[in-house]
């Protein structure tokens, strides 16, 4: 039945896209929650201000999330570039207009995760809009320097491509505001500009720090006879190398910057075998070397910012591993205190508000911090969602967790779903370091997590207490290569199983507590690609960041858990189909259809539907190379092809196969998430709700509810809701002008979850899947003239409400609120009545929806059904309540007649108001009425708070208490219902009284026959 | 040779102006002609329309009136309230009941100034030159699954509004507009559908939407007689 059912949509999809464009925009109305979170944040490596308007207006460049922007001062942030690379390398204000805002992509912050950019961007609204204006080649951008007294004249220093040599390196100038450039300073292919500075008295002075570096996979080097510190006087016509009390060559990279007050004054952390803190007090000319403590030197490819204060040359900051500042001009430095709770550590960015010096940010791997005492302590801004997550897993609780580890960050879980949504307290933390892959025991109760180099855990979700469980080195091994970001893998067949990767690949069936070796060495076992020890350059450093000749990847088949593939860091693709006994190495077939031999395998996806079959990314950035691979085999890996397509970008993180639609693929990049329906002959970017380049690192489908889960390096985690319309979506639907999606069995509630207030954790915010299926239809074209709108009718074929539709052209959604019409409220109101906005919720049944497309008509139905799992109330409770919650509605409109009643004899009344004041029968009539009308309703208090509950007011609560009721009515419920009918009733009658007496004494009221 | 290459940058600059100024001048024209033609919007002086807002199943009316450059005053009737805007040329009031006022309240003068722009009644493609405004073209960007046209607007107040103009039709789709008061940031998006022709071959949005709910304009009447004491508050 399965394989008819796959061929089907085989079938029904190989022509689908000789005809039709498929792209994001068809599934604009389907948009991603971005569940964040703010709570942890992610690597800032820009931050600037807009100097004049009180430090409101601020920049946040970040190395993964693309630029945010406030305009509160942190309160809150806004994504900006959502359409462009999500790298930030530099941002630049114009401060003599504050909207033109330049953007530098590529983070220079040279880490082996650290992404590349594409060019310079441009904007002169704010942020609104972006134009790119040209650096396209330089992949990294340090620091974009406007002249304070030429706008035109932009400097752009580039320290360029980290994986391969390049000559778009050096210092660029325009003349015109970006329009064109020139390339004023260049060393060589493998020499950089790592920062830039302008003496902002004289901008005809610029000094450069030059940088010689590189990154292999296996190996990092800062340092070389390319980096310098020089000096221009001349607008950068000429540069001048300068010595003068610098330690002897080598360097690697400066940090320098000088004091804006004075800038003669200036500080320097040099980078050599004897790195230091070095101070010149004569413009740059000559320095002289400071004591200076390990945190301000430490790791100085990776710390590269110090700041002197805009106002005072002796108070110098330096964000690095710690945050510290000094008052002596860098004499001595004083770290930060931790009152107001822990700062992250690792610091990239630091703007300080030149109109009031006590006020700055601070950007570091894990958000942003404000202090308003000069760098002593410090206030975390919570509305940041810019994690840089490697990977996410899902469980299979109601509603469902994510699971996943963080650049720096550790590892975390939240709710996919939870009362009032998801907000940044939901998250909790599970593991520490940096995080990787987090995923859940079967079980329900343990999940494992691991931190950098593959120090891995078996965790209680309960109380968070871990037991190691890495595998160890015997005798027979030879010494573990683990990868920094170590596979640990449950199987897709078997979830009992839990596989590890170091060079061999491990196998548990026990949680961890017992492993098996089930490989041989599985990767090239490269000796020259194993001298970590000896990496870092002029600075050791040795993190297990380029650990290689590692398994990377770890899949077992969904249909077979004998069947496994392994994948590694230096380019090796293994398979076994009889669980590790014996092993297969199918790189040398891969290379054949064009995929790097040496690249690392970044995902596999044995296909759900065949075993013969499987999907495979490959990356090789870390060669310089930038393609997208990805390929597939149907033969077990002995033949493949290279899918590609024109709108790839990034190197690719990982492939993810529909676990219902075999045409529907989802590919994960460093650029992007794209999607094919027909089996990866055509591609389209997603747009929904996400940015255009995202860093996709992971990619799952939860097997309940249809969910796309997304793993982002930079923007947190992103749920795209059901992705049911696009797996339906086949060619036989597309070829119709309209057509109705089967709208999914209704279950009759109020939805999962209640609300208990509002979240005070504050911050990053994610609203909560939608609680009622939408109706889902499909317009080939946009509607341009003529109206849309649903009418659902019961099975008596009583419309019970009209709802307006959306006209976009792809799939629309409308939201039946599952109830019928509210009871209109009589005019005259002093206060918003609820009543008019709600009717009860229907009871089981079909209902028929008739969608009206100008004049043509599509007829579908739905079938509502008790929710059977709620326990408080049986089928025979939701019929007495839906019956007396009709019953009160029937009383509150009746109630609302006399009022208008009232009100009508009363305008007429008044109609002539200065006849009215001379007529006394009038006067009596009208007051009689009042007093009727003001045990009806409140007729004095006009304020939300002043509570004046006439009858229309206790009616309409309690109308309002069966419409929501969840539960069965109580005695006093159904009690109150006879006493409101009489309570009315009794007014009914008075109103009547008083009509009957005082309408033969008012004449002229008698000719309106309208009046009832 | 540095002269020639400079004035062969300046020539291809003003070239590129040129061409980018005569697209978006032709964009604009489109659009102007695909809503009934300069001529006939000149000859707009007032307009009436009565609207209906769709939430929840819902019913909230709406009965908005304007006389060109002058005055406008928007009706609203919602769970049995009646609240207003008026705006003329040297005060304006809200009354919003359902929030708890008893009375109307007057808009400061600074308010009042900065809302003058908005009295004018014509298309905004039409009058923009008139009041000032200046344009800018952002290429094609996608809404609801279509690429349109995105110009921004900028009054001298620098008030910026968004238009995107759907190619196919030259129908503005959707409009945003960004307005700073009080030291806060706020932005408004408004979609438009359902473009009919009216009196004076008008062709108005008979549709918009702004997220949440729907209005959907039942009656029209343009250069109607009003009684312009309409324009001052109650009292």
């Amino acid at each position: 039945m399965k394989n008819i059912l796959i061929s089907l949509f085989v079938l029904s999809t190989f022509s689908f896209f000789a005809q039709n464009a498929v792209n994001s925009a068809m599934f604009g109305t389907m948009q991603t929650r971005q569940l964040g979170p703010g709570t942890m944040s992610g690597r800032i490596t820009a931050i600037q201000g807009v100097n004049n308007d009180d430090g409101k207006t601020l920049y946040i460049g970040t190395g993964g999330g693309g630029v945010w922007k406030s305009t509160n001062a942190g309160a809150s942030y806004k994504s900006v570039f959502d359409k462009y690379c999500q790298s930030i390398g530099a941002i630049a204000i114009d401060q003599k207009n504050p909207k033109t805002v330049y953007v530098g992509t590529g983070e220079s912050n040279m880490r082996n995760s650290v992404s590349i950019g594409n060019g310079l961007y441009k904007s002169k609204d704010g942020g609104d809009n972006w134009k790119k204006i040209g650096l396209d080649s330089t992949e990294h951008i340090s620091r974009i320097v406007i002249d304070p007294n030429n706008s035109d004249i932009i400097y752009v220093a580039v320290p360029g491509p980290l994986w391969s040599n390049s000559k778009h390196r050096g210092i660029y100038r325009s003349s015109n505001a970006g329009d064109t450039w020139e390339k004023l300073f260049y060393i060589d292919d493998q020499t950089g500009c790592a920062e830039l500075l302008i003496d902002p008295t004289n901008p005809s002075i610029l000094f450069a720090s030059m940088w010689q570096f590189r990154r292999q996979p296996f190996s990092f080097n800062s340092g070389g006879k390319g980096s310098g510190l020089y000096k221009s006087t001349d607008a950068g016509k000429t540069w001048r190398e300068i010595k003068s009390g610098l330690p002897e060559k080598p360097f690697g990279r400066i940090a320098m910057n000088l004091a804006p007050s004075d800038p003669k004054q200036m500080v320097a952390i040099v980078e050599s075998t004897k790195t230091g803190l070095y101070i010149s007090s004569d413009g740059g000319e000559t320095w002289k070397n400071q004591s200076a403590t390990m945190n301000t030197c430490a790791r100085p490819f990776y710390f590269s910012t110090i700041v002197i204060d805009p106002k005072d040359p002796k108070r110098v900051y330096r964000p690095a591993f710690q945050f510290a500042y000094s008052s002596d001009g860098g004499y001595s430095f004083t770290e930060a205190s931790s009152d107001g709770g822990w700062v992250h550590s690792d610091m990239h960015a630091l703007w300080i508000n030149p109109s009031n010096t006590n006020v700055m940010y601070v950007g570091t791997d894990g958000g942003v911090y404000l202090s308003i005492d000069r760098g002593v302590t410090w206030q975390f801004n919570h509305g940041l969602p810019v994690g840089q997550f490697y990977h996410v897993s899902i469980d299979n609780k109601e509603p469902y967790n994510v699971y996943g580890g963080l650049q720096d960050n550790g590892s975390w879980t939240a709710p996919s779903a939870a009362p009032g949504g998801i907000g940044n307290g939901h998250w909790s933390r599970v593991g520490g370091g940096d995080g990787f892959w987090t995923v859940p025991d079967v079980d329900g109760k343990t999940l494992y997590s691991e931190y950098q180099g593959g120090n891995m855990a078996r965790v209680d979700m309960i109380t968070l207490k871990q037991e190691g469980i890495q595998p160890q080195k015997t005798a027979k091994d030879e010494k573990l290569r683990w990868n920094w970001n170590t596979p640990i893998v449950t199987g897709a067949n078997n979830p009992k199983n839990l596989y590890v990767g170091a060079q061999y690949l491990y196998k548990s069936t026990d949680q961890g507590r017992n492993w098996k070796r089930i490989s041989d060495d599985l990767t090239t076992n490269d000796k020259n690609k194993q001298k970590q020890e000896d990496s870092g350059g002029l600075s050791e450093d040795n993190t297990s960041a380029e650990n290689h000749c590692t398994i990377f990847t770890i899949a077992e088949s969904s249909l077979d858990e004998n069947l496994i593939w392994a994948g590694t860091d230096d380019g090796n693709l293994q398979v076994t189909t009889d669980a590790g006994k014996t092993w297969t190495n199918v790189s040398a077939n891969v290379a054949k259809c064009g995929v790097a031999s040496q690249a690392w395998v970044s995902s596999i996806q044995p296909s759900v539907f065949d075993k013969q079959t499987v999907y495979v990314t490959f990356e090789n950035h870390m060669y310089g190379d930038m393609h997208t691979y990805l390929a597939k085999s149907t033969d077990l890996g002995k033949t493949w092809k290279r899918i590609n397509h024109k709108d790839f970008t990034g190197f690719a993180h990982k492939i993810k196969e529909d676990l219902v639609n075999p045409n529907l693929l989802f590919l994960g990049t460093e650029m992007g998430l794209f999607a094919t329906l027909d089996g990866g002959e055509n591609w389209f970017r997603m747009k929904n709700n996400i940015p255009e380049y995202l860093m996709t690192r992971d990619i799952q489908i939860h097997p309940k509810t249809h969910d796309l889960i997304i793993a982002s390096h930079g923007r947190g985690i992103f749920i795209l809701d059901d992705i049911r319309p696009i797996r339906n979506l086949t060619n036989e639907i597309w070829d119709q002008e309209v057509y109705i999606f089967p709208t999914p069995d209704i279950t009759l509630n109020n939805g999962k979850f209640g609300w208990g207030g509002p979240d005070v954790s504050g911050g990053w915010y994610a609203g909560n899947p939608p609680s009622i299926p939408s109706f889902d239809y499909f317009f080939k074209q946009r509607l341009n003239s003529g109206k849309v709108s649903l009418e659902i009718y019961d099975d008596k074929g009583t419309l019970l409400q009209t709802m307006p539709g959306t006209i976009r052209r792809g799939i629309n959604k409308i939201t039946w609120n599952l109830r019928g019409t509210p009871p209109k409220v009589a005019a005259g109101s002093l206060k918003m009545d609820g009543a008019g906005f709600t009717a009860p919720m229907v009871l089981p049944g079909v209902y028929t929806f008739k969608l009206k497309v100008k004049d043509k008509e599509y007829v579908s139905k739905v079938n509502c059904i008790h929710d059977a799992e709620n326990k408080n109330l049986n089928l025979e409770d939701r019929k007495l309540v839906y019956e007396k919650a009709m019953q009160i509605q029937k009383l509150y409109n009746a109630v609302n007649a006399s009022i208008d009643t009232i009100s009508n004899y009363q305008a007429i009344l008044k109609a002539d108001s200065v006849a009215y004041s001379k007529k006394k029968h009038a006067i009596a009539f009208y007051d009689d009425l009042q007093k009727i009308k003001a045990e009806l309703m409140g007729t004095k208090k006009t304020s939300i708070f002043a509570d004046e509950k006439r009858l229309r007011e206790k009616v309409s609560e309690l109308y309002g208490n069966f419409c929501w009721m969840e539960a069965a009515p109580n005695a006093t419920q159904l009690e109150a219902i006879e006493d409101l009918e009489k309570d009315y009733k009794t007014q009914a009658l008075a109103l009547n009284k008083v009509v009957v007496k005082h309408l033969p004494k008012n004449p002229e009221i008698k000719l309106k026959k309208e009046i009832k | 040779m540095k002269t020639s290459k400079f004035k062969l940058l300046v020539f291809l600059s003003v070239l590129g102006f040129s061409s980018f100024a005569q697209n978006l001048d032709e964009i604009i024209a489109k659009h102007i002609e695909a809503i009934g033609g300069k001529q006939n919007w000149e000859k707009l002086k007032a307009m009436r329309t009565e609207s209906t807002m769709k939430a929840q199943g819902a019913d909230i009316k709406f009965i908005s009136v304007s006389v060109d450059k002058k005055a406008t005053r928007q009706d609203i009737f919602v769970m049995g309230m009646n609240g207003y805007n008026i705006i003329n040329n040297s005060e304006g009031w809200n009354f919003a009941p359902w929030q708890g006022q008893t009375k109307p309240e007057a808009m400061t003068a600074d308010d009042v100034k900065n809302a003058q722009t908005d009295l004018y009644i014509q298309d905004e493609f039409i009058t923009y030159k008139e009041l000032g405004k200046s344009i800018d073209y952002f290429g094609m960007d996608d809404i609801d699954g279509t690429e349109c046209h995105k110009i921004k607007m900028t009054d001298k107040n620098g008030k910026e509004t968004t238009f995107y103009i759907d190619p196919a039709t030259y129908y503005v789709i959707k409009r945003t507009s960004k307005t700073e008061a009080n030291g806060q940031v706020n932005e408004n998006s408004i979609f438009f559908s359902d473009y009919k022709k009216t009196d004076f071959g008008l062709v108005i949005p008979m549709s918009s939407s702004g997220g949440w709910s729907e209005t959907g304009i039942t009656k029209v009447e343009i250069n109607p007689v009003i009684d312009e004491s309409i324009f001052k508050v109650s009292k």
